[in-house]
């Protein structure tokens, strides 16, 4: 019988809720992936956050660091931020921050993921993690189902407007209700117009989180960029701005 | 350009994904029932079946050059992106492993002690010691940052069928983000717990000590 064991980590000012099912490992073994999952998850906290003062994210910003003086994961990062910046044609741009280069659009969805492959190796078979809303999943269910994710109503909480089912892979939602308007246009500095909450669902969680991001940004514009080659493999789902509707892309749809 | 976009509206148009968003809601009873997957939801197209998580694409050839068009509004000229290799930097990371000191950053923060996972591990067949419990059960009311946090939830044949906050913080802008917010989070437990047809929910959550205290405490009343 598959054992489910579930954990929940306070960190980055929010709550990432851990999920694991296995049939062959032990629950021990389980409690040490978490464990670790829970110490890169604070690591993390330490090097990317915004909000402490001596983090390497906040030298960085403060130019009292460059890049070179970064640890690899800072610079693996600021690289993935680069390549997805050029996918969305600019609209998801960290450098074009107040106050300098900001990454929090990306590393959510990319410590996720990080924590899918660190649970991995501690033998865990079917994994859902959901970093506040951004959720990285693994392996489906235990009876070989996919996982079910539902997408919420950007204002009505309790309401799920979208299923999507996942095995492997990531779903990331940005919108203007998280935490007030935080999603500034980088080609204008104004205030993010584009939609009202953008989901994308994709292989890997850090750029399914620039991708919705930069829907935010750009709305229906945005639907073009996934028809790019490097982004076959994922899809959005959009609500829009103004109107209660949406719209949703899949490139593999149109063969 | 102009093409793919028209591909792609008339994509959407064609599949017909443009939902008008009247979803179910969560109200007594429909959470633990299938309510969730047909009905007005739309057809659920995730597809992502075989995919393995990793396939980003070679950073080594990124080569970011600072789009100048796009990005007129650069704050700080001196944060440009230079790719750099990772292996070279590894030799030489300088890593200021930030205060070593754990700072605890939730916003809610009504305790001070570094917060642990709480790993529960229970088997795939969890079964309420009361599977006849019904009614409504309203939780204890907690004091936190943002405000009293209150719960009550609904409780069919042993499952919990609603939940909603009965005080919940609303003396500021950012107190009724977060509420909303709690609200979410509860969600995914809730439908986790009644092994509903939808195993997790995104789009932003967040939960505060008070509302799991709070939920804790209804949940005992009903004995499950």
């Amino acid at each position: 019988m598959a054992t489910r064991t579930q954990a929940q980590i306070e960190v980055w000012g929010t709550i990432v809720y851990l999920e694991i099912w296995s049939n062959t490992v032990d629950e021990l073994r389980l409690k040490e992936g978490i464990a670790e999952v829970e110490h890169f998850y604070r690591e993390v906290d330490e090097v990317f956050s915004t909000y402490k003062e001596n983090s390497v994210i906040s030298r960085l910003r403060r130019i009292e660091i460059s890049i070179e003086d970064c640890p690899p994961d800072v610079i693996e990062v600021w690289n993935l931020c680069a390549y997805a910046r050029e996918l969305t044609e600019g609209s998801f741009d960290p450098w074009c921050v107040e106050g300098g280069f900001d990454p929090s659009g990306y590393v959510k969805g990319w410590a996720a993921d990080r924590g899918i492959g660190i649970l991995q190796a501690h033998g865990a078979e079917h994994i859902q993690i959901n970093a506040a809303g951004d959720l990285a999943l693994a392996g489906g269910l235990v009876d070989g189902k996919p996982w079910s994710i539902g997408i919420r109503h950007p204002e009505e909480a309790h309401t799920v407007v979208k299923v999507f089912e996942i095995t492997d892979g990531a779903i990331a939602t940005s919108g203007t209700y998280e935490r007030g308007a935080h999603i500034r246009d980088p080609h204008t500095g104004m205030i993010a117009i584009g939609a009202r909450s953008a989901s994308v669902v994709g292989p890997d969680g850090g750029l399914a989180d620039a991708l919705a991001t930069a829907l935010v940004v750009s709305g229906k514009d945005g639907a073009a960029w996934f028809l790019k080659p490097e982004l076959l493999e994922y899809q959005c789902w959009v609500i829009e701005r103004h109107s209660d509707s949406a719209w949703g892309f899949d490139p593999r749809s149109i063969g | 350009m102009k093409r793919g976009l028209l591909i792609a509206t008339g994509t959407i148009g064609g599949l017909g994904v443009v939902f008008a968003i009247t979803p179910p809601q969560f109200g007594g009873g429909t959470l633990g029932g299938g309510t969730l997957g047909g009905g007005t939801l739309g057809s659920s197209t995730g597809a992502l079946s075989s995919g393995t998580t990793a396939s980003a694409s070679p950073i080594t050839s990124t080569t970011p050059t600072p789009i100048a068009s796009s990005t007129p509004t650069h704050s700080s000229a001196g944060t440009t992106p230079v790719p750099k290799s990772t292996k070279k930097s590894a030799t030489k990371k300088a890593t200021p492993k930030a205060t070593p000191k754990k700072t605890k950053t939730t916003g809610t923060g009504t305790k001070a002690t570094g917060s642990t996972p709480t790993p529960v591990a229970s088997s795939a067949a969890p079964t309420p010691t009361k599977a006849t419990s019904s009614g409504s059960f309203t939780g204890s009311a907690v004091s936190t940052r943002y405000g009293t946090v209150q719960v009550q939830i609904t409780v069919t044949n042993g499952k919990i069928t609603a939940a909603r906050g009965v005080q919940m913080p609303a003396r500021d802008f950012r107190s009724q983000q977060i509420s909303q917010q709690a609200e979410v989070y509860l969600v995914q437990e809730t439908l986790a717990a009644n092994s509903a047809n939808i195993q997790g929910v995104g789009g932003a959550s967040y939960t505060s000590q008070g509302w799991q205290q709070s939920l804790a405490s209804a949940v005992a009343q009903a004995g499950l």
